[in-house]
């Protein structure tokens, strides 16, 4: 039987997996990227971002110091019977992963003038950075997922949405995303990143449609597109930490929403950094059964 | 920190261990591309402090210009999740980097690209820039130690004093020369 006890505790440890470890598909690009890398400060760093990450792994510790902001993404079986404060509860998890990992104690305490000024302190509790509101999504089935990701600082002062004037051309409308990517890459420091770029019909729905494709994307499944951006970016040439090197980006996740009959397209595109997307996924069952990944 | 200041140039493609308080001679004989390792006590300060370690130092508060000299500056928060490097170009951060090196500091540790101006001061006062990735899991498991040095009402951004062992860089930019540009 599926309680809030367990969506509480799921959701907990779902926060601490994407904290602390790297996906399969992310080892698997970084290890193909140092077998190819010719600079000899581009390897050393590849190298070095592998062997932080085995060390999360094995001791829970953050893969980053910035442990992000928790973004939480639902999706809800149209058969399933949730118990009652199961919404409240996820936001208990992501409270309880924050403690446990620990995030990094950052939330600006005080009221709308103070938390901009940063003048109200800080909270010591790293719970008090607490997720913007859920991005909820109907699925077929009988599952409740949960899936958390944790979105550092750096990539968001580097991301943009904006409108593109397609042409009727998919090739204008990705090169031309890719571009703002390319041209942000070199400030971001912690490269190689990942890509993540969404398309929609809103600023809201291109930023939802990139947060799906954060949650979706795989590094060993490149779309034509996905090759094309991660092709442009990886052009500039900047490189591990921005020293130069073959590998700016490991690929691009891309995920395209509906259209409305227009001349512009709404794109938001997020240069991941080089331990995101930091994403874990939890899923329960109408009897109970936990599945983390 | 130590008196002795050892530091080895080895040969090339070896990685060079630096200790803190880092001599002049050892900072001079680095070269952008060099990968060192960093052991003794490094200070740690970012956006809130580092203006106000500029303050007192161009004051002459004697405690801070102790501190400073020969030290290695590590631009990142400290708090329970560990710490990493933040992006050294920051306003609050590159704008200190004059003015710390002219008070002793030898070692500016972060990441990113600076500016020519900052390049010209790290050179005229035998300073230098080094990055080192964001792997806060590998820099946990270097870290023997940790204090609050000043400023503790900044919580995570307070200054802080980490003692550290084999802790790894790339020299970044050296006397007027930068791997960014190359």
């Amino acid at each position: 039987m599926l309680t809030i006890e367990k969506i509480r505790e799921g959701v907990g440890k779902c926060l601490v997996k994407a904290g602390t470890t790297y996906r399969a598909d992310q080892f698997e690009a970084y290890r193909s990227a140092i077998g190819k890398e010719t600079n000899k400060n581009a390897r050393w760093v590849l190298e070095r971002l592998v062997e932080n990450a085995e060390i999360a792994e094995k001791g829970k510790y953050p893969l980053c110091d910035d442990t992000g902001i928790p973004h939480v993404f639902l999706e809800v079986g149209n058969e399933i019977d949730l118990p009652k404060g199961w919404l409240p509860a996820i936001q208990e998890g992501v409270a309880e992963g924050l403690r446990a990992m620990p995030g990094r104690p950052m939330a600006i305490k005080g009221n709308d003038v103070e938390r901009v000024e940063q003048s109200g302190g800080l909270a010591e509790d790293p719970a008090a950075v607490v997720p913007p509101s859920m991005i909820t999504k109907a699925v077929a089935g009988n599952k409740l997922s949960v899936t958390v990701l944790l979105f550092g600082g750096g990539p968001e002062i580097r991301a943009k949405t904006y409108r593109i004037y397609h042409k009727r051309s998919m090739k204008r409308v990705v090169e031309e995303a890719a571009g703002w990517v390319a041209a942000e890459v070199g400030g971001l420091g912690c490269t190689p990143g990942t890509v993540a770029m969404g398309i929609g019909r809103s600023h809201t729905e291109a930023a939802m449609r990139m947060v799906e494709a954060m949650r979706q994307g795989d590094l060993r499944k490149q779309s034509e597109w996905e090759m094309r951006v991660t092709e442009i970016v990886n052009a500039t040439k900047v490189g591990p930490l921005g020293m130069g090197g073959d590998y700016s980006v490991l690929g691009t996740f891309l995920n395209v929403g509906p259209a409305r009959a227009s001349g512009v397209r709404i794109v938001c595109v997020r240069p991941c950094c080089c331990v995101e997307p930091r994403r874990a996924t939890v899923s329960f069952d109408a009897a109970g059964n936990v599945t983390l990944e | 920190m130590k008196d002795e200041k050892a530091s080895s140039r080895k040969e090339e493609g070896k990685t060079i261990q630096l200790e803190t308080p880092i001599s002049e001679e050892a900072v001079r004989a680095l070269r952008v591309g060099d990968f060192v390792e960093i052991n003794g006590t490094i200070l740690c300060g970012r956006d809130a402090v580092l203006p106000k370690m500029v303050n007192l130092a161009e004051s002459g508060d004697v405690k801070v210009l102790t501190l400073l000299r020969g030290s290695v500056i590590f631009h990142t928060a400290v708090s329970p999740a560990g710490i990493g490097p933040t992006t050294s170009g920051k306003l609050e951060i590159e704008g200190s980097i004059p003015a710390l090196s002219k008070a002793g500091v030898k070692v500016h540790l972060g990441k990113g690209a600076l500016t020519a101006e900052t390049m010209e001061a790290l050179k005229a006062h035998n300073s230098v820039f080094a990055v080192t990735p964001p792997t806060t899991a590998y820099f946990s498991a270097k870290m023997i130690s940790q204090k609050v040095a000043m400023f503790p009402e900044e919580g995570m951004e307070a200054l802080y004093e980490v003692k550290v062992k084999g802790f790894p860089a790339i020299i970044a930019i050296a006397n007027g020369e930068s791997i960014f540009s190359k």
